[in-house]
């Protein structure tokens, strides 16, 4: 049985250049070859590796300290700086982390007590899934041709686990929060699926594979307006500012997950980040050429994954810095440029990308 | 839209039996049966200072806001009986902290009405230059907790960058950053030398410059514009009947400036201008808050470049030839004001301050002091503007009042 | 008067609005324009007349009472060693100087020390023979001295790589000598309150025999040793017929 598990691994294998002879040594060794070529089994590598489980993780320590370290750059501060002193403090948010365990998790009396404190893993679930479906290179979990619609009708999920999140908490703010949420869900949402699809339409097609090696010219100068309705999509959906109106720290005390504490609070508090991920590789697949770059022989298979992550990580660092710009809407206006104008420049991406997608293919 | 009134026996939930709530039980059952909703808003929230606010929204709408002012009163009026006269100086700069200089030359005006001390003129100029720069650090205050209501925490980091200049220019003045206790009867502690006026003068170009970055970011960015244009709005007739004062009376269309009406220390000597607008909203009271940072810094400009040389303490406290290091005790710690009750006015950075002191005569301690800080005047006019904005709205309006309760509960 | 005009919120106006705050954030970005102390590795210089930590000369101390009368905070109480010298409890001192002020001799003088820290409310009570010697201060991490220097219009931060120096250098107040003196010795009582108070043992307080219209009337007269008297003025607060006055002496 052990021979028939190896053969279905063996047949999807990584093909790096650099790690063949490693590889050929361990496979003589009995157990080790079994995890090695697990490892190196392809839907397995892109699931917890890259653009997976681990790189997500990576990625959270990462921006967590390039943010407030940006964020103090642009305001005249030094940011987080004692935690390891000659790395410049980078490995704060695993001092973070490190608290919220060792911090008591408190359930008030008043919530709901099996979703309050389910949900915050529960929320995981849409969260992850679509990483199945993200492709990097030959590096993929599921293939389909219908990636790319699969991918947004996961990250359309996500808020529904906000809002039961505010509801289970039973608090009065949390309930204000949970309000505001739904709000803005129905103001983001139509846009967003508007610019997706008058991409598919410039490409003709859902199929990431194909999508990139249409990518000739980039996305972006293909169709500009869905490009900046998609970057102010995403700044809706993730409550980043200046829409951060569920979470809004000031004015009701952060929204739905004011009643959080301990670990729950930093698992809560890094959804907002996943999402933009999810979001930020789907705007790398779909705008800036996906996996494509320089070749590099050597390093074969392992190449693309690695592109597709370095761009995603260079365009959210890009993006962060519009944390320290501006002010917060109040939940009318937010309702009114979604409903306005984002969704005006969305219909006319829609009719850019007929044209442009009838000019190229 | 109809409303229609069913009229079922209802409850308030549970929350509102078991925690102090202070209004009465009939207002949360009214607040009830009308379909509204109470939020509170109360001191220990990351929006509201120190004060509870009682918020009845329908809705988003505010219907009214009932406020619970005092969870910071110390009781400076009362505490103030038990104090000699000198030692109620630095009583009375607490409450409003960075605004200590214009609260310290209140009180020691009036101690100096009722003495008939006259302060020699270089005195009256580095008082100015002290009130000035108190004004400055005030109005910078301000402006960050406005930003920070809004989020925009750049926007909060920019002006107490700003101040640190400031507080540089008082530690070399004075030898204290911001309560510095320096303006005492007669004239002022210590005398200052040209190298710092020079610092000081120098300075004033330095905060005019960082405040073109401050401008470029916060001031002019069309969100901050959205949150705060026709927020709030009170007409001119409203203004005056509900009683504000200071910057926020002079953004509704009154010009009314306790500087240019009873003119004390040098002001009617330099030249200077009233900023007024006639919206009425947030912004506009932003914004006259603005342009009297310029001015004060001309003002300051003006001072610097005008000192006269001569003594900074007054004769009729301590003759030639002496200061007032190693005589403080001797001069002061007796002064028995004669009997009668002392009124000043005086501008301070968020409106008119007012101090009376009542003397019987013949004890050292006074016999009352009554303090009416501009906070607790404009309280009234800050709720009446809440009335019909929305929930979001309550933080852009209080920071754009710059409420600051510890002024107000002294 | 100055009347603000409406800022104008049409569509061009707002874009630019926009390009301006994205530009200024990329230059602080890229370019900032920092003012922070790296607090403890630099230390800020503070000018001469700061008010910090305040040390205590036991040997100018006359021991007149004056600190512990004026301070606002009641902050200094007085311990009796062979003369009563006085301590500072700072947990309750508000740093207003009114105390270094009013000490006719210079014997409270201020320091540059601002980080007054302890470890419990306890050590706070500081009695007189701790605040007589220079509190100890760790600088071992402490490399530079920073100063707030403004050159051509703009706040720059100048460091220096040596260790600032906190003490202060002493100078006297410009306060004469004085003694004690009688204006109306015919008043006088004798309850001898002056002279229990006198911190020195300068006064002494005698009966005479005052011939009045064939009747004879006892009277006091006071005596005051002049080398002993350091003009302390505790007899002066004391006196309930409030005739004893303080007068300059010398030149």
């Amino acid at each position: 049985m052990l021979e028939e598990i190896l053969e279905i691994f063996r047949s999807n294998m990584m093909d790096i250049p650099i790690l063949k002879p490693i590889i050929l040594k361990l496979e003589g060794v009995p157990v080790l070859n079994l995890i090695v070529s697990l490892i190196f089994w392809r839907p397995f590598f892109a699931v917890i590796i890259i653009p997976g489980l681990i790189s997500l993780v990576l990625y959270l320590l990462y921006i967590v300290w390039f943010e407030r370290k940006l964020t103090a750059r642009v305001q005249w501060r030094v940011g987080p700086l004692e935690v390891s002193r000659p790395i410049r403090g980078a490995i704060q948010a695993l001092a973070d982390g490190l608290r919220y365990f060792f911090q008591e998790a408190i359930v008030h009396v008043d919530a709901h007590r099996p979703y309050f404190i389910q949900l915050p893993i529960l929320a995981f679930i849409p969260v992850l899934l679509p990483i199945l479906f993200i492709p990097a290179g030959a590096v993929v979990g599921i293939r389909t041709p219908y990636s790319v619609q699969l991918i947004v009708a996961f990250i359309a999920l996500i808020p529904l686990t906000i809002i039961a999140i505010g509801w289970a908490s039973n608090s009065r703010f949390a309930y204000i929060g949970s309000v505001r949420e739904a709000f803005m869900y129905f103001g983001y949402e139509i846009p967003l699926i508007i610019s997706v699809m008058a991409m598919i339409l410039v490409y003709g097609t859902g199929d990431a594979y194909a999508i990139v090696k249409k990518q000739s010219i980039l996305g972006i100068f293909l169709n500009p307006i869905a490009f900046l309705v998609y970057i102010v999509s995403m700044l809706m959906a993730t409550s980043r500012l200046p829409f951060e109106i569920p979470e809004a720290d000031q004015e009701i005390a952060f929204g739905p997950f004011v009643e959080y504490s301990g670990i729950l609070f930093g698992l809560v508090m890094v959804i907002a980040y996943e999402k933009l991920y999810l979001m930020a590789l789907l705007f790398v697949i779909l705008f800036l050429g996906g996996w494509s770059g320089p070749v590099i022989p050597t390093l074969g298979d392992l190449l693309p994954p690695i592109w597709l992550f370095v761009k995603t990580v260079v365009v959210i660092s890009i993006l962060v810095i519009v944390r320290s710009i501006y002010a917060r809407y109040r939940l009318d206006q937010a309702l009114r440029i979604g409903w306005t104008s984002l969704l005006g420049a969305s219909v006319l991406s829609l009719i850019l990308g007929i044209i442009v997608g009838v000019w190229l293919g | 839209m109809d409303e229609y009134r069913v009229d079922v026996p209802v409850k308030p939930p549970q929350e509102f039996r078991s925690y102090f709530i202070p209004v009465p039980p009939e207002f949360v059952e009214d607040v009830y049966r009308s379909d509204d909703y109470l939020v509170l808003v109360g001191p220990q929230h990351p929006g509201s200072g120190h004060m509870r606010l009682i918020v009845r929204v329908k809705g988003d709408i505010i219907q009214e806001v009932l406020p619970d002012p005092g969870y910071v009163h110390r009781g400076v009026e009362k505490i103030a009986e038990n104090r000699l006269y000198i030692q109620n100086i630095p009583l009375v700069e607490r409450p409003s902290i960075m605004d200590a200089a214009n609260f310290n030359l209140g009180y020691v005006r009036a101690i100096e009405d009722a003495l008939d001390i006259e302060v020699p003129e270089r005195a009256k100029y580095l008082r100015t230059i002290l009130a000035e720069l108190c004004r400055i650090g005030t109005h910078l205050y301000d402006a960050a907790i406005l930003a920070v209501f809004m989020g925009h925490t750049t926007g909060f980091m920019y002006p107490f960058g700003i101040r640190e200049i400031v507080c540089e220019c008082l530690v070399r003045m004075t030898g204290a950053r911001f309560t510095s206790s320096f303006i005492i009867p007669g004239g002022v502690r210590r005398d200052v030398d040209e190298k710092t006026l020079r610092y000081v003068y120098y300075a004033t170009l330095a905060i005019a410059n960082r405040l073109k970055s401050f401008e470029r970011i916060f001031i002019n960015n069309p969100t901050v514009i959205a949150r705060l244009k026709d927020v709030g709005v009170l007409t001119r007739s409203e203004a005056i009947k509900f009683g504000l004062v200071g910057p926020f009376l002079r953004a509704s269309g009154v010009e009314y400036d306790v500087r240019s009406v009873e003119p004390y220390e040098v002001y009617d000597e330099l030249t200077w201008d009233i900023p007024v607008s006639d919206d009425g909203d947030g912004y506009a009271r932003f914004l006259v808050r603005v342009n009297e940072i310029n001015q004060s810094l001309s003002i300051i400009r003006q001072c610097i470049t005008r000192i006269p040389d001569g003594r900074v303490i007054s004769e009729q406290i301590i003759e030639n030839g002496k200061e007032i290091r190693g005589n403080f005790f001797d001069v002061y710690s007796d002064l028995v004001l004669p009997p009668g009750e002392y009124t000043t006015v005086t501008e301070a950075a968020r409106g008119l301050v007012l101090f009376s002191l009542i003397s019987d005569g013949e004890s050292n301690v006074p016999y009352r002091l009554r303090v009416v800080t501009p906070g607790w005047l404009y309280l009234r006019g800050f709720m009446e503007s809440l009335k019909g904005e929305r929930l979001a709205d309550l933080q852009a309006i209080y920071g754009s009042f710059g409420y600051f309760p510890p002024e107000a509960d002294r | 008067m100055i009347k603000l005009e409406r800022t104008k919120i049409d569509r061009l106006s707002n874009i630019k609005r926009h390009l301006e705050a994205i530009s200024e954030a990329v230059k602080q970005a890229i370019c900032p324009d920092r003012i922070t102390v790296e607090y403890p590795r630099e230390r800020k210089k503070y000018p001469e007349q700061f008010r910090g930590y305040i040390l205590f000369n036991k040997d100018l101390c006359i021991s007149c009472y004056r600190c512990a009368h004026i301070c606002p905070a009641n902050a200094i109480k007085f311990e009796f060693y062979e003369k009563s010298y006085p301590s500072i409890d700072y947990s309750k001192c508000i740093f207003c100087h009114f105390c270094v002020e009013s000490c006719p001799t210079g014997a409270l003088r201020s320091t540059k020390i601002q980080d007054v820290a302890f470890n419990s409310i306890e050590d706070m009570d500081l009695k007189t023979t701790q605040i007589i010697k220079f509190p100890e201060i760790i600088r071992d991490e402490e490399k530079f001295t920073v100063e707030y220097a403004i050159e051509n219009r703009n706040l720059r931060v100048l460091r220096e790589k040596k260790l600032d120096d906190l003490e202060i250098k002493f100078l006297p107040p410009k306060v004469k000598k004085r003694k004690m003196e009688c204006t109306d010795p015919e008043s006088c009582i004798g309850c001898r309150m002056c002279v229990s108070i006198c911190p020195n043992n300068a006064l002494k307080v005698e009966k005479i025999e005052i011939k009045a219209d064939n009747s004879v009337q006892t009277g006091f007269t006071i005596k005051l040793n002049p080398d002993l008297c350091t003009g302390c003025g505790l007899c002066v607060r004391q006196c309930p017929m409030r005739i004893l006055t303080l007068v300059e002496v010398g030149e």
